[in-house]
């Protein structure tokens, strides 16, 4: 019988204003700060504040037995102490019961470790500190932000000092092997991989309010079933905080469901585990060989959402571009500034994608379409150019 | 004169061109503008305005009796893209009674409104779009009914939407038709267009006794394209209105290159870009502004980024009159790669703003901006080299403005506005 490994992502962008061509050397304030307080009131209402409280009660009505794991970026943590200190502050106090791991991600959710390793470490050593001030807490065991993994990266983590890094449990690398153990990359010594059982995620991240699916409605009970038949050692339920209350509404039964949910996996007698204590507890069942760069994100589980049109690969490359440029100036702010567009939301908000995946992207994106997406990006970053002398 | 966009409702350089001749004209002859839509608060000296939009019960109740369009018969047997149209078309059961008084006789007139098309007209800003064709025939109707009525030596229509009612007003009058060609669909649609506008056009030259194209291009292209007899054809260059010119500075380090108009194929917008990626190519200290929107406008913001060019190209979308002074405002070289141009006003607007014009030779402003650099719209290296001459080499830019102002002194609505009169003079019978 598998352990339940229950991880929930907290983030949230800093989205551009309207930063037209007439501003271009003219207007160094590039964010929306009013756009992105007013959503991170509203999600802070409907999911952070009441789902933080549920977490808190239900550690405390079952002591031992109810484990989170969570990481925020860096970016909504600021947002959080510069517009919601009292939201912070509940995230503090849920750490605070000990029943929560931290772990570590880029401060900036980018997508910089290809262009620059430096970089990246660079990032990772801000979040670590920022942890460190905030909760207390010093995280071994690594996510990426939009949970993006391979090989290299995995070695190039390992090298940072981490114990383990969590990865999509994507079926082809996978080649009919179960998601629910424990893995090694070939690339490294002896860092361990946890992977994200994308059914059983998938149904209370995404399914479980759909009147369609077959499963609903779906009850504690059936799901914990569910945990109990898939097997293994662990089964790694990855999601985004956001589901609970904001991108699943209130009115469909979510928090009721995770209220329950605890109950119902004791009665089957299924632990809840940290991804520390599964180091402890299991060994890597074999070799995860993942060639490709894979995430949590849209049907392709690939990098496409943020990587699958030229305005993303210009958008991206040229932001990137600026290191040197940036870092020369010995500017904290600046760089402060230029990191923050590093944040991978403003290239998914250019994703040209249709579909289902189409739709995810549009919920999120605070423009009318891609390609404004796209140049509103390139205006601001056209005076980042000017202010680096580019 | 028969008319379709003009101050303040307009949507391009069409409405911009009829009161700048209109204006000139009045100071020469009596005119009458016949308008899809007027503002009543808009004046200009000597000009008399009928909006279909705003008609008097007089001219609701004199309309009411007259015939349907002659001309109807007519194109019907020669194209059957009008067939529809002419089905929607209503019969002329919407004849008013003079008989009713007070608020029914209001309630009659909406009704014939709606029955003649005239209400198309009353919401502002909605002159094209999908009932385009319908406005069209409603407003040969209207002009036609209300010119009857009137005493007049000339018809003067604007582009292929009056050109039915001009052609239905001579069928009914007699008078003499001088036809006014801003455009053709052949600059919008591409040489290979036919259908309803091509045909309206085609007919209504045939029809006209005097053809006036806004250039000596468009003209070869009534001509050529169209098979129009060549001495019914007498090109009159359009004049610029001063303006209040400016300069300001930039904000950023880069020489400005600007492209001004609607992202589509005719204004060779695919060019543009491909003229900045060959400058960029050679030197980096240079941003380009397509200013303007167009059915064209995501695809080539997608392959700017695919050149690599986005950082360097930006797109402002549209722009209000002062943001594109603005721009003008900074501007250090216009670039005009139009694939067809009748005539292209914004390029002497830039010239008003001392910028010099890169224009391509399907234009018909190059025939008055005689010593402009051009280069034929698909020759992207030329193009290039111009831009690059301008805006490196001072002294080049230098005389460039100097050239430019003297060929903008030759391009006034007066001189068009005389040779326009010279031109009627030779349509009426010679004076007792």
């Amino acid at each position: 019988m598998p352990d339940l490994c229950l991880y929930f992502q907290v983030h949230q962008p800093n989205r551009l204003k309207n930063y037209s061509f007439f501003d271009i050397g003219k207007d160094p304030f590039y964010e929306d700060d009013e756009l992105n307080r007013d959503i991170l009131s509203t999600v802070s209402d409907r999911c952070y504040l009441p789902a933080n409280n549920l977490f808190t009660d239900l550690i405390e009505a079952h002591p031992g037995k109810v484990k989170l794991t969570m990481s925020l970026s860096g970016v909504v943590l600021e947002q959080l102490e510069h517009h919601r200190p009292d939201v912070l502050a509940s995230f503090q106090d849920l750490v605070a019961t000990g029943s929560v791991e931290l772990l570590c991600e880029t401060y900036y959710h980018s997508l910089c470790y290809r262009a620059s390793g430096k970089e990246f470490t660079r990032q990772v050593e801000k979040q670590m500190a920022t942890i460190k001030r905030l909760f207390d807490k010093t995280p071994t065991v690594f996510r990426h932000a939009e949970l993006i993994y391979f090989n290299e990266l995995a070695a190039f983590v390992e090298e940072l000092g981490f114990k383990a890094q969590l990865a999509e449990g994507i079926d082809r690398v996978l080649d009919g092997r179960s998601p629910n153990h424990l893995y090694q990359s070939p690339n490294v010594e002896s860092m361990k991989t946890i992977l994200r059982n994308n059914i059983l995620s998938d149904d209370v991240a995404f399914r479980f309010a759909d009147p369609h699916w077959e499963g609903y409605p779906l009850t504690p009970k059936t799901y914990a079933g569910w945990v109990k038949a898939s097997g293994g050692d662990l089964a790694g339920i990855f999601l985004d905080y956001e589901t609970i209350g904001e991108h699943i509404e209130r009115s469909t039964g979510i928090f009721k469901f995770w209220k329950e949910l605890p109950a119902a996996l004791e009665a089957e007698k299924i632990a809840m585990t940290t991804p520390t204590e599964a180091l402890e507890n299991y060994e890597s069942a074999g070799k995860y060989d993942c060639h490709e760069i894979t995430s949590w994100a849209d049907t392709a589980k690939d990098i496409s959402a943020w990587r699958s049109n030229p305005m993303q690969e210009e958008a991206k490359a040229k932001i990137l571009s600026l290191e040197k440029a940036v870092k020369s100036h010995d500017n904290p702010e600046l760089l402060h500034q230029w990191s923050k567009m590093q944040t991978s939301d403003h290239f998914y908000y250019m994703c040209t994608k249709g579909g289902t995946d189409g739709e995810v992207h549009e919920h999120f994106s605070p423009y009318a379409s891609p390609y404004d997406a796209y140049l509103n990006f390139m205006n601001a970053l056209s005076d980042l150019q000017v202010r680096v002398g580019l | 004169m028969l008319g379709w966009e003009f101050p303040p409702l307009i949507n391009g350089g069409l409405g911009i061109a009829c009161l700048g001749l209109g204006r000139a004209l009045a100071k020469h002859v009596d005119l009458t503008f016949i308008l899809p839509q007027t503002d009543p608060a808009y004046f200009v000296d000597q000009v008399n305005f009928i909006g279909l939009n705003h008609l008097t019960e007089q001219d609701l109740e004199s309309m009411s009796q007259t015939e349907e369009l002659r001309t109807f018969a007519e194109v019907d047997l020669i194209t059957a893209n009008l067939q529809p149209y002419l089905d929607a078309a209503p019969e002329t059961s919407g004849r008013v009674s003079t008989e009713r008084t007070g608020s029914e006789t209001i309630t009659q007139y909406e009704k014939f409104k709606e029955e003649t098309g005239l209400a198309l007209f009353a919401d502002k800003g909605t002159l094209y779009g999908e009932d385009v064709n319908a406005r069209v025939v409603a407003y040969a109707r209207a002009a036609a009914a209300l010119a009857e009525n009137r005493d007049f030596d000339l018809i003067h229509a604007h582009d292929w939407m009056t050109f039915l009612a001009g052609m239905e007003i001579k069928a009914r009058t007699g008078k003499p038709l001088v036809l006014h060609v801003h455009s053709l669909s052949y600059d919008r649609s591409g040489p290979e267009a036919r259908g309803w506008v091509f045909e309206i056009e085609k007919q209504a030259m045939e029809a006209a006794d005097l053809i006036i194209p806004v250039s000596h291009y468009t003209g070869t292209i009534c001509s050529g394209h169209y098979g129009i007899k060549e001495s019914k054809i007498h090109p009159v260059h359009n004049g610029a209105d001063p303006v209040d010119a400016f300069r300001a500075e930039k904000t950023f380090p880069e020489k400005l290159v600007l492209f001004l108009g609607r992202v589509t194929g005719q204004k060779g917008p695919r060019f543009f870009l491909e003229i900045a990626a060959k400058v960029l190519e050679q030197n980096r200290n240079v941003r380009f502004v397509m200013a303007g929107t167009g059915e064209r406008l995501r695809e080539l913001i997608e392959y700017g980024a695919f050149r690599d060019v986005g950082d360097r190209l930006h797109f402002t979308g549209f722009l209000t009159r002062d943001k594109v002074n603005d721009l003008l405002s900074m501007t250090d070289v216009y670039c005009m790669p139009s694939v067809s141009e009748p005539f292209g006003l914004s390029a002497l607007e830039a010239v008003q703003f001392d910028i010099p014009a890169v224009i391509s030779k399907q234009s018909g402003v190059a025939e008055v901006l005689t010593k402009a650099r051009k280069a034929d719209y698909w020759d992207v290296e030329k193009m290039a080299e111009h831009i690059i001459e301008l805006i490196f080499d001072d002294e080049a830019h230098a005389e460039a403005v100097t050239a430019s102002r003297e060929d903008q002194r030759n391009c006034t609505w007066e001189q068009a506005a005389l040779k326009v009169t010279q031109l009627y003079t030779s349509q009426l019978p010679a004076e007792a």
